[in-house]
């Protein structure tokens, strides 16, 4: 067993989970914006979500690689279109989350429309936003692991290498740091938070507590997808 | 100056929020929409910034009409405050002031030199320049509203219902620093209120509003107390409108008694001489300076051994004085009812006793007050635009 290649592996989960996250919020952020603004657009868009949501990985990796072959790209794809899912619905409630009485005060100082959506409800939606970010970010480090199974390295190589030659450390070991990766990413990501949003009250104790062991709901969804 | 002409506004659903309002609003004064939950106020004020546009009509601002102003050019010369502050949680107090003049291009750092301004002359300390809403009171809130609205220092300043969300000490406080504010700034201020007594205490006219949109009455509040148009509009100022008319009549034209008022080394017997000689059951026992002391009773005065001064007589508070100078009649009234004696200590500007009131000598100064009240708003007096558009208004209504 060659141990110096598990760095590569990390850096390759990392990637993997991180660029879906980003262009699914790359996606979100204006879809959301639509879906506020003519809500009718909001049902379909929500359904079209749960139903690529539902969609197995491994299916879509196949059929992708006609078109993308055996890369990155293949595995990207899906896991943007997985993370939709949960982004859309937090950009939509995060602009919702604007308090109507900002929304009018900003608009009786004489804010356009698109002038108040960049320096105001954008920037209150911050916090909702990430938190979706977060579970995206998770849930994509989880099933890129599935990738491995087309050939795109990953952690998950540790576990199908494992699996292969009967080797239960390394499958344990590819798993632990699977897990250990996405809470990492979590923690920065809670502290991006803070820093983008000095003006929340601070919760204290309680959300220290949260960092540590991270948000339950956001570990259900990372033992969920993996 | 703000004029409406015929404006209405219809909802889809066929609800008329208001209904042909005619109404003025002079430069530089405060005018207060008042009226209940659903008569239009509200809308009318929304209308003024074009938040909500009228079905029809015209509202002018200093003759320009509105409709043909670009919308956001038109808001930025307006000052907004509403209920919740609605300020921005995102940005700091100084940022959140300095938030119009940003728009309008100033530079950062002059912007946010405007803001500090602004702070103090609402009362805020400068150190909360760098906190977030959050971190901020109720009342501290709404005052960094105001100067919000203030900060690229608009003509226009709208107000609805600035001070409902906040207890009521706090509402009182914030209530006079506008009065004070405004005899500085000189606004063109609509303040929507369902407070009557807000309405009466910062309304330089105060038009009461009936349900639907139509309006009831405009006038002074001194002449909406004295002269509700109709039992609506009395109805909707309160039983005690006559105690709170008062309000507005200066206590400078009571005519005070001093010849019950002793010096505490005065004999008791001659103390007691002044009440009998006036008729009086109690006299006002002040010190050398003349700063009240307490009430005695005649009849303790006469129980002290012979040769004693006043001041050994058991002495009554005098509870609160009132001015003679910046008080009202209705302050003189209040000390009246409270003092044990019956009657009230009016003092002048160093606390010094002018002399006592008493039910009398009220009654006396009320009726001659209120006759030259009545007098000075008659029709043809200069005064009269608030009795104008009242007529106006009846004709619509």
């Amino acid at each position: 067993m060659d141990w110096s290649a598990v760095p590569t592996y990390i850096w390759e989960s990392a990637y993997l989970g991180i660029v879906p996250a980003l262009l699914g919020l790359v996606i979100s952020v204006p879809l959301g914006i639509a879906c506020v603004r003519w809500k009718w657009l909001y049902p379909p868009v929500l359904s079209g979500a749960s139903v690529l949501y539902a969609l197995p990985s491994l299916a879509l990796f196949i059929v992708l690689i006609p078109y993308t072959g055996l890369t990155d790209t293949t595995v990207i794809i899906p896991l943007t279109l997985f993370s939709l899912c949960v982004l859309v619905p937090n950009v939509v409630d995060g602009l919702r989350s604007v308090p109507e009485d900002v929304r009018q005060a900003a608009t009786a100082m004489g804010f356009g429309a698109l002038r108040r959506l960049a320096q105001v409800e954008l920037p209150i939606a911050v916090p909702v936003v990430i938190a979706g970010l977060r579970v995206a970010v998770v849930s994509s480090i989880s099933l890129a692991s599935v990738g491995q199974l087309i050939g795109v390295s990953s952690l998950g190589y540790l576990i199908i290498d494992g699996y292969q030659r009967d080797f239960v450390t390394e499958i344990l070991i590819g798993g632990g740091l699977i897990i250990a990766l996405a809470l990492v990413c979590d923690v920065l990501l809670v502290l991006l938070r803070r820093a983008l949003t000095p003006w929340r009250p601070r919760r204290g104790r309680r959300e220290r507590a949260q960092i540590l062991i991270g948000d339950p709901a956001v570990a259900a969804q990372a033992g969920g997808a993996g | 100056m703000i004029t409406f002409e015929g404006v209405t506004k219809r909802y889809p659903d066929g609800t008329v929020a208001v209904d042909h309002l005619d109404l003025e609003v002079p430069a530089g004064q405060t005018m207060v929409l008042v009226g209940p939950s659903g008569c239009g106020k509200t809308t009318t004020l929304r209308m003024i910034n074009r938040l909500i546009e009228p079905s029809s009509g015209r509202i002018l601002l200093d003759g320009q009409d509105i409709q043909r102003s670009n919308q956001s050019e038109l808001r930025r010369g307006i000052g907004y405050v509403i209920q919740q502050s609605g300020l921005f949680p995102n940005r700091t107090i100084e940022d959140n002031i300095a938030t119009v003049p940003l728009l309008i291009g100033w530079k950062k750092a002059r912007a946010r030199a405007r803001a500090r301004e602004l702070m103090t002359l609402v009362g805020l300390d400068e150190q909360l320049a760098r906190r977030y809403p959050y971190q901020l009171s109720g009342g501290q809130q709404q005052r960094v509203g105001v100067a919000r609205a203030l900060a690229a220092d608009p003509p226009v300043l709208l107000m609805d219902e600035p001070f409902s969300a906040v207890d009521p000490i706090v509402r009182a406080t914030l209530q006079d620093e506008l009065i004070k504010l405004q005899a500085e700034l000189h606004k063109t201020i609509v303040l929507v209120t369902h407070d009557v007594e807000e309405a009466i205490k910062v309304g330089d006219q105060v038009a009461i509003f009936r349900p639907h949109g139509h309006i009831a009455q405009v006038d002074s509040p001194e002449r909406l107390l004295a002269a509700p148009a109709d039992s609506y509009v009395e109805n909707f100022l309160g039983f005690d409108r006559g105690i709170r008319r008062l309000s507005f009549l200066a206590a400078s034209g009571l005519n005070l008694d001093d010849r019950t008022v002793v010096e505490e080394d005065t004999a008791a017997s001659v103390a007691a001489r002044a009440g009998r000689d006036t008729g009086e059951d109690w006299v006002l026992v002040v010190d050398a300076g003349r700063k009240p002391r307490g009430w005695a009773a005649v009849a303790r005065l006469d129980s002290l051994p012979a040769g004693s001064p006043a001041r050994e007589a058991t002495l009554e508070p005098y509870g609160h004085t009132f001015s003679v100078h910046g008080d009202s009649l209705r302050s003189a009234l209040d000390a009246t009812v409270l003092s044990p004696a019956g009657r009230a200590v009016g003092v002048d500007d160093d606390g010094r006793v002018v002399g006592t009131t008493s039910y009398d000598r009220l009654r006396v100064a009320i009726h001659a007050a209120e006759q030259a009240a009545d007098r000075s708003a008659a029709p043809g007096n200069g005064t009269a635009a608030g009795a104008q558009r009242q007529d106006t208004a009846a004709g619509t209504a």
